[in-house]
């Protein structure tokens, strides 16, 4: 029950996140922004809009979205939005975020032009620089809360109360974020610019319904970050039991909760130039550090 | 035992007869056998053939043994249904199918030997059989290096088994692998078994002799050389391991050899444009992964910690069956792709997909399996090792626990490049347009189906396996319904962005048409990983232009030469191959004597001779 409420929210939630933190940025260049619900707009235009499919493209292309929506789906059982209940092992929930990016860095090179090789060759690098940082976080996290399943840190967190470690963890997963969401210093959501591009340029060659899906699952796949964040920063009103209060409460915990980190994303991506594709492995050397002095903390303590 | 016995004989059979039918039958028989065996606890021990007192073939199969015989034979069965077809591309098809009888039937009676005699014959059968394989297509200059250095190293993996060998029984007293147990300490003991098992399994820095030896011998001996000779050498060494006293950096040596291995084995693999070279190098890493497994078992053991060594210990068997599975199924559909195309470039192949669909599906399986992706039986051992590793904190030695840490992340970052190198693999070689004018076909239905059972396996193993692993007490993750889920959830939304598709040209930025040549290529796709891992590539680049004016603006014509340091090749084989050189350039000079010089050699050696001899009497 609360594991597909918890799938169903993500869903329904994502494009409000994702839209918020255009409008962030947007506020933060004084300019209006997008109403806050262009991306539902957004999402019901491509729907009805007829899928170009390339001629050099194989299945691999035509399967690539309903994949890459289906994982995001399955991967929102693992993470606790309105309430703790199900299964998370947090390795499963790694790889099938792996499983998606395989199949997306695929159609990105099926099509066979330029943009979309190049796409997946960066998004392919940086997803393996980044992997050992995320594994090491979350064997801090296992290190810290005793157990490898999502929802029982969650718990763990909720009994235990805050700790100084699982602020430090919490940075280095904030960085996880920008970089697996594709977000400025990363990547430039923003831009068709082939110097900057590396997710947009692997779903450049996707169009209508598998556009769609494409947009969508990646809005999930953000929703899904934010809220292993939060069951590990800030777990609180998370839903424990199946009552219609704690699960109304849940959804708006989560609602607000979501909107503060989108305010902090934007304004950090705001703050921020691109980075230079060779420099990011710094960055990614800093989350590492944090993890890893989270560890060593634990292990000598 | 009678299932056993009539699996050898047939498969004898089959050598004599040069019969491809009884060689299935034989591996059939072996892996029902086996299968059975694995059900029930016990043991067969008996001895065959008695040389002089002391020296026999003997047979000894327990558990251990039986589940690499059932790894052989059910791999060996599948490469042969898939060769039935393929062999008859070549002109002796008799003597392949006899050798690789014998290759297959040693590779069996190795992991069944009963003592360390038979177990060194059997090495060494293996070790010959699989060298004239390797040398099949012998016209080829490539070809004879890569047999002669397959052969030298091979002879040196026997020479320390041999030394290991002869040191146990000096120990022990005993060649029977049922009674040796030795209780003490035994360094040397040990570094002859890790060399000599190293060299076989293509442990770096032992690793040299697979990205020569694959791409040169025929399609099915590179799938039965890595998927299952490689782990002959996983199986000798934990058989002896088992029953040594282990200490404490034997597990570290292991797992640190393990931890290289990996990690460099799919860096190298990254810069490979040859698939089979490439597949050749995921075989390192994964012996590495493997490697990491036991290395983790010695450490747990030591720190008495059943339970997770217990963990390790599965996660480094299941990884062997796992590996077996998926590199097998990919060096068969890479060796009809290479059939077809007549390259083993991938930077020249490209569009496959559409000519040859299975065979593009089942390597998709296998790559996505060997990048460790649920729901493939590749992630079920990886999730093992990683579960294992993240309960590093049950040793309570603060040093081993980051030793073990590093080790988790580099673990992570090897399987993270594993999927990188797939990507490429499988997109340059079946996605988008040609790269050269090929005339390529699909493969038969007797190699499709060869295939098609290892990926099954993959698949099945991969969703139902932790089931079982579950019912022994470890924690994973329901697969079957994670498994079931996804797919139900692809086939909705699949079926729900079909409707209204229309097809079109792949936008060229206003370009007329789109040419092969816009296309990524596998160099460019690697490229980024290339500059990261800068260090340990060391890539240099040679640029000579010649200009048209002076002051060097106007590029006439270039030359750019790239080149990756070859670490292992400059730093380690050619100085000794070049100190061996010079010792033998002295002794040689001793050589070029005239008849004088040979009578004054002999009269030299009488006389230490009488000095030794009247010395020690």
């Amino acid at each position: 029950m609360i594991a597909l409420l918890n799938i169903l929210v993500a869903v329904l939630i994502s494009p409000l996140f994702m839209t918020f933190i255009k409008k962030v940025k947007a506020w933060a260049q004084r300019r209006q922004g997008p109403p806050l619900l262009q991306g539902y707009y957004t999402f019901m235009k491509l729907l009805k809009k007829e899928t170009v499919l390339s001629t050099n493209s194989s299945w691999i292309m035509r399967w690539a979205a309903p994949i890459n929506l289906a994982v995001m789906i399955i991967a929102a059982l693992f993470i606790p939005i309105v309430g703790i209940g199900g299964s998370g092992n947090i390795l499963l929930f790694l790889y099938l975020l792996a499983l998606a990016k395989f199949f997306m860095a695929l159609a990105g090179l099926d099509a066979g032009s330029t943009f979309g090789g190049m796409g997946s060759s960066r998004e392919m690098t940086i997803s393996a620089v980044i992997e050992p940082v995320t594994v090491i976080v979350f064997a801090a996290l296992a290190y810290v809360l005793g157990t490898m399943d999502i929802h029982r840190m969650a718990l763990a967190v909720l009994a235990n109360g805050p700790q100084a470690a699982l602020v430090l963890i919490s940075m280095s997963l904030f960085i996880i974020l920008i970089v697996e969401t594709a977000r400025v210093p990363v990547d430039n959501p923003e831009t068709h610019l082939e110097l900057t591009m590396v997710h947009e340029a692997m779903i450049l060659e996707q169009s209508g319904k598998n556009l769609a899906f494409m947009e969508l699952a990646h809005a999930i796949k953000q929703t899904l970050l934010m809220g292993l964040l939060m069951s590990v920063l800030f777990p609180y009103g998370l839903a424990t039991e199946t009552t219609l209060v704690a699960l109304v409460f849940g959804i708006g915990a989560f609602i607000v909760k979501g909107l503060c980190i989108s305010f902090f994303v934007g304004l950090f991506e705001s703050s921020m130039a691109k980075s230079r594709l060779f420099l990011l492995p710094n960055l990614f050397m800093l989350a590492y550090f944090f993890s890893f002095l989270t560890i060593l903390f634990e292990v000598f303590a | 035992m009678d299932l056993f016995t009539a699996g050898f004989a047939s498969m004898m059979g089959g050598a004599l007869l040069r019969s491809r039918v009884l060689t299935l039958l034989a591996c059939l028989l072996i892996a029902g056998a086996a299968g059975i065996f694995l059900t029930e606890n016990q043991t067969i021990t008996a001895t065959f053939y008695e040389i002089v007192p002391g020296l026999s073939f003997a047979v000894h199969i327990d558990r251990l043994a039986a589940f690499f015989m059932l790894t052989i034979a059910a791999v060996s069965f599948c490469v042969s249904l898939y060769s039935v077809e393929y062999i008859n591309q070549y002109k002796h098809k008799g003597l392949l199918i006899s050798l690789m009888n014998i290759f297959i039937l040693s590779m069996l009676l190795t992991v069944a030997a009963g003592n360390t005699f038979s177990f060194l014959f059997f090495w060494e059968l293996m070790a010959l059989s699989s060298f004239f394989l390797v040398m099949f297509e012998y016209d080829n200059d490539k070809t004879r290096k890569a047999g002669l250095f397959y052969f030298i190293m091979t002879q040196l993996s026997t020479l320390f088994l041999f030394i290991a060998f002869s040191l146990l029984y000096s120990y022990t007293g005993t060649t029977s692998m049922e009674k040796i147990i030795l209780q003490e300490k035994s360094t040397f003991l040990f570094l002859a078994l890790f060399i000599g098992f190293g060299i076989k399994a293509g442990i770096i820095p032992f690793h040299k002799w697979l990205p020569y030896a694959h791409p040169a011998s025929p399609s099915n001996i590179s799938a039965l050389m890595s998927g299952v000779m490689i782990k002959v050498a996983i199986y000798g060494l934990l058989r002896f391991l088992l029953v040594l006293p282990a200490e404490l950096w034997w597990g570290l040596l292991i797992l640190g050899a393990g931890t290289v291995s990996a990690l460099l084995g799919v860096i190298y693999a990254l810069k490979e444009h040859d698939i089979k070279g490439l597949l050749a190098y995921h075989s390192i890493e994964n012996i590495g992964i493997i490697y990491m497994g036991i290395g983790l078992f010695v450490i747990f053991s030591h720190y008495n910690v059943p339970a997770l060594a217990a963990m390790s210990m599965a996660a480094a068997l299941f990884h062997t069956l796992n590996h077996a599975l998926f590199k097998s199924l990919l060096f068969l559909t890479a060796g009809h792709v290479v059939h077809t195309t007549k390259t083993r470039n991938i930077d020249e192949m490209g569009g496959l997909i559409r000519q040859m669909p299975y065979t593009a599906l089942l390597f998709l399986i296998g790559a996505m399996a060997i990048s460790g992706l649920p729901p493939f039986n590749g992630f079920v051992s990886e999730l093992l090792l990683f579960q294992a590793l993240f309960n590093a904190s049950a040793v309570h030695n603060p040093i081993i626990e980051l030793v073990l840490i590093i080790c988790l992340s580099l673990l992570a970052l090897t399987s993270a490049l594993a999927a990188a190198c797939f990507v490429k693999a499988f997109g340059m070689i079946f996605l988008a347009m040609p790269r050269s004018a090929q005339k390529t076909h699909e493969a038969s239905w007797p190699m499709l189906l060869g295939e098609g059972l290892l990926a099954l396996a993959c698949v099945i193993l991969g969703i139902f396996s932790p089931l079982y692993l579950n019912s022994l007490g470890y924690a994973l993750p329901n697969m079957m319904f994670i498994g079931g889920a996804l797919l139900f959830s692809i086939l909705f939304f699949f079926l729900l962005a079909r409707a209204n598709t229309r097809y079109c040209e792949t936008w060229g930025c206003g370009l007329i048409s789109q040419t092969p040549r816009m296309e990524y290529t596998a160099s460019g796709f690697s490229e980024p990983i290339v500059t990261i891992f800068s260090t340990i590539y060391n890539p240099q680049k040679h640029v000579s232009k010649e200009f048209f004016d002076k002051s060097q603006t106007l590029v006439r014509e270039g030359h750019v030469e790239f080149h990756l340091m070859r670490f292992f090749e400059e730093y380690l084989y050619m100085p000794i191959a070049n100190a061996a050189m010079v010792i033998a350039s002295r002794i040689d000079t001793l050589h070029q004597k005239d008849m004088g010089a040979y009578i004054a050699y002999v009269f030299i050696a009488a006389v230490i001779l009488l000095l030794w001899v009247g010395w020690f009497a």
